[in-house]
């Protein structure tokens, strides 16, 4: 560098520009005009109004700080967000092509709480997350999660939704008019709760995650590990670590409002129990078992599907356990049960602090 | 020498403004740890985590790094151009809007305004706002550069020059957005492209607010401070242009195995690697410069802020590239190391040259000594030890975390499936990141203390000499 350009601040500053510059149109500028930066997944949509309200809140509430939304495709993050159920290999992980009309992206720099690229098909009860986001230490005792309670009392603002998909349709998100005129319609009565919820389960969903279909009912399936002590201590294993009890609870008892008991006299919303077999394919299958059970249950159809990540066996030990429970209960004393539930109610009180 | 004095009175409006807001983000940066451990610290919803994040990064970064870079720069170029600013009323014009504009950004932030672009989160009247305040400080630095009466321009003035430019390219750029109405807008960019635009600002944000304006105050202050020459000008040289020129490529590192095409983040990663090059010609620069003497870090207090800061700087960028690469970044990205990372270079690179800095300008504008040398060395102390004990806490979790998230059995089934299981583990660490943080917050309060005492010092030292002259505008 010559020494004169350190007297001549103007050329010295063209010279800064220049410096900036290059790397500038490298890696910023000429990305936006590269084929594989404008990627779209087959059948991608703008989010109906409900879910767009839902994304303004996630905005708002800064979700973003602690959540992120890019399934990495690292093995064990693929396991851990269910990405390995898919059956297209290229679905088991984010993909450009899902983000065409995010605006902004969301992806986030800090994982505090769970990615929620896949969300959609991780816990897909609208139950679970409207009781998540009210009071997320009843369902998850440590969890550090603020409170979101105070959205059930918001409306959602109509005008604004419209005025929403309006912007985006301005940055190319191809809204038409007919939905920006039923936008209104869309929202009507609607909490920012109801919004918000709608649209952490419709992410991930613009790509097909699902585990294989067609699991075959065979009500007549007897338990191949029937009681077996060995059988059950592993179901209560395979329980705890497979998160059944952030919704059915540590005793499948159940939680209300959030997943059913699984030890009382009702099954899937009606009364009378069914074999072991039903369970086997509820857990196997998840809640698109139901009707086949004759059974379509209640309205939520929260129950994920466990087939591609636990061996049969595995299914028929958590099956076991079930069981086991439900002897244990039937046996046990109305007193006795009072006092135990209320002991770990203390319990999780005391967790919680 | 009138216009001189009331330029000083900007700077000083401006250091002040800075320590004020700088205050303010470090208490909420005090809460936002505390609710990580206590989520009933969410006292209301314009009080929760996800609204008084960005608060916090917003109040410190534009608030603390933004003021005091405004009033620092307006200081060195005066004296570097030895001439006062070519507009000093504009400058004073500025102070009130900054001041006006933080204000309402901490309001619009709390109250949900946000484009959820990380360091861009305001809303784009704010933005409007932010382009004038900085059209006004090009004006000024640049005048008074064009104007000056000296031959040479010395090299805080090519990191100062660098830092006008570059800040105006990538904030105009990333807050390109249609608005929806007054107080939302949608980013101009979709996706990958929204992600790639974002981190290319992001990361060089960092680079342009927390590297090259503070490595101006350094160059300047350093010498100033220690009575020493910069060890050498040609590295000095080679140092500047590389660094300006390798920093905008590498905000990918901040995408390593997100969508973005690979070519992208490799691209990304091999600049990062690059840039310990021209941030150690810095370091080595600095090192040397007090290795001429290095008894002045028992004789002249403010070293040893130089020093630690720089060497916070040299490991920082050390430990940046380290992070870029694809085998670690897979480890740590998303955890608590991030923070960690983060906090190392700001509390400790740039809050103990703005501080050092800072000691060095007020005692000058009075002709005056500090206030306090002993409680400048206690502030000294308390800041090194609240951010390495911040630091080093958030590394340990945050590889912790990482592991756990990673760790499978020998089926190749997670260990720990339920995520709550790797945060459990976290609440000792944050603990101790909120013990770190109020060590840290009582030492800038000593800070704070020693420069309004060192002001109050110099105004009745003023009052004692020109008994006869009008009250001295203040400007706080």
């Amino acid at each position: 560098m010559s020494g004169k350009i350190y007297s001549k601040p103007v050329t010295f500053a063209v010279m800064a520009t220049v410096a900036v510059l290059v790397g500038t149109a490298v890696t910023m500028a000429y990305p936006l005009v590269r084929p594989e930066m404008h990627v779209k997944v087959e059948g991608l949509k703008p989010l109906p109004a409900l879910e767009l309200a839902g994304r303004d809140v996630y905005q708002r509430e800064g979700c973003v700080s602690c959540h992120t939304q890019t399934v990495r495709p690292l093995k064990s993050e693929v396991v851990r967000y269910l990405g390995s159920r898919a059956q297209e290999p290229t679905a088991r992980y984010s993909l450009a092509g899902e983000f065409a009309y995010d605006h902004p992206f969301l992806w986030g720099s800090k994982r505090t709480g769970p990615d929620l690229a896949f969300e959609g098909w991780i816990k897909p009860s609208a139950d679970w997350q409207r009781a998540h986001l009210e009071n997320p230490q009843k369902l998850v005792a440590k969890s550090n999660m603020p409170a979101y309670a105070f959205l059930s009392g918001e409306k959602v603002d109509a005008p604004a939704v419209a005025a929403s998909m309006r912007a985006l349709r301005r940055v190319g998100v191809p809204y038409t008019d007919a939905d920006v005129t039923a936008a209104g319609a869309d929202v009507a009565g609607k909490t920012n709760m109801d919004a918000l919820v709608a649209y952490v389960l419709s992410l991930g969903k613009a790509v097909n995650r699902g585990a294989p279909g067609g699991v075959d009912v065979d009500l007549a399936a007897a338990n191949p590990l029937g009681a077996a002590v060995a059988a059950v201590a592993r179901g209560k294993q395979l329980w705890d670590a497979n998160g059944c009890a952030a919704c059915h609870g540590d005793e499948a008892h159940g939680q209300d409002g959030v997943a059913p008991n699984l030890v009382d006299e009702e099954f899937l919303g009606q009364k009378g129990d069914l074999p072991d077999a039903a369970y086997f394919a509820m857990i196997k299958g998840g809640s698109e078992v139901k009707p086949a059970l004759g059974r379509p249950g209640v309205a939520d159809g929260g129950m994920q599907a466990f087939g591609s990540d636990l061996k049969d066996e595995d299914i028929w030990a958590i099956v076991s356990f079930l069981r086991n429970q439900k002897g244990h209960e039937a046996t046990e004393s109305k007193a006795e049960e009072a006092k135990e539930h209320h002991e770990a109610a203390e319990r999780r009180a005391k967790d919680r602090k | 020498m009138t216009d001189y004095r009331y330029d000083n009175r900007t700077v000083q409006g401006f250091i002040l403004s800075a320590i004020f807001w700088g205050v303010v983000g470090i208490v909420v940066g005090l809460l936002i740890s505390i609710q990580m451990w206590a989520p009933g610290a969410n006292f209301a919803p314009y009080l929760t985590f996800g609204r008084l994040r960005p608060v916090h990064t917003n109040g410190l970064a534009f608030g603390l790094g933004v003021g005091s870079i405004f009033g620092l720069s307006y200081w060195i170029v005066m004296r570097l151009c030895k001439r006062p600013l070519l507009f000093p009323k504009l400058a004073r014009v500025q102070l009130w809007l900054f001041n006006a504009g933080i204000a309402l950004a901490a309001l619009s932030l709390m109250a949900g305004h946000t484009q959820s672009l990380e360091y861009a989160e305001l809303e784009w009247p704010l933005d409007v706002a932010i382009v004038v305040l900085w059209v006004m400080f090009a004006v000024n630095v640049f005048g008074t550069i064009v104007k000056r009466n000296e031959e040479q321009m010395y090299v805080s003035l090519w990191y100062i020059i660098a830092t006008v430019i570059a800040v105006a390219v990538l904030y105009l750029v990333n807050n390109l957005a249609v608005p929806a109405s007054l107080t939302k807008s949608y980013h101009l960019f979709a996706g990958v492209n929204s992600a790639n635009v974002q981190w290319w600002y992001g990361h060089n944000a960092v680079g342009f607010v927390f590297t090259t304006p503070i490595l101006a105050m350094f160059y300047y202050f350093l010498p100033k401070a220690t009575g020493l020459p910069i060890f050498s000008h040609r590295l000095s040289i080679v140092a500047f242009w590389s660094l300006v020129f390798a920093y905008m490529w590498t905000g990918a590192h901040h995408l390593v195995y997100t969508p973005l095409p690979d070519w992208l983040q490799t691209l990304g990663i091999v600049f990062t690697v690059f840039l310990i090059a021209p941030s150690w010609g810095s370091v080595v620069n600095g090192f040397y410069t007090v290795g001429q003497d290095w008894s002045k870090m028992r004789s002249s207090y403010l070293t040893k802020f130089f020093v630690l800061g720089i060497t916070f700087y040299g490991l920082q960028t050390v430990q940046g590239p380290t992070q870029a690469l694809r085998v670690v970044s897979q480890l740590i990205h998303y955890t608590d190391w991030v923070p960690g990372h983060v906090h190392m270079g700001t509390m400790g690179w740039v809050t103990m040259t703005v501080c050092a800095s800072v000691y060095y300008v007020i005692p000058k504008i009075y002709g005056t000594e500090i206030f306090s040398e002993k409680i400048a060395n206690v502030h000294f102390w308390l800041v090194l030890v609240g951010q390495l004990l911040f630091s080093i806490t958030m590394w340990i979790t945050g590889i912790r975390q990482g592991w756990m998230w990673k760790a499978t059995d020998a089926e190749g089934k997670l260990v720990y499936r339920n995520f709550i299981d790797t945060i459990a583990g976290n609440y000792p660490y944050w603990h101790t990141r909120t013990l770190a943080g109020i060590v840290f917050t009582v030492g800038m309060l000593f800070f704070v203390y020693n420069v309004l005492m060192t002001i109050r010092k110099g105004r009745a030292l003023e009052r004692s000499e020109a008994p006869a002259a009008p009250a001295a505008v203040t400007v706080a």
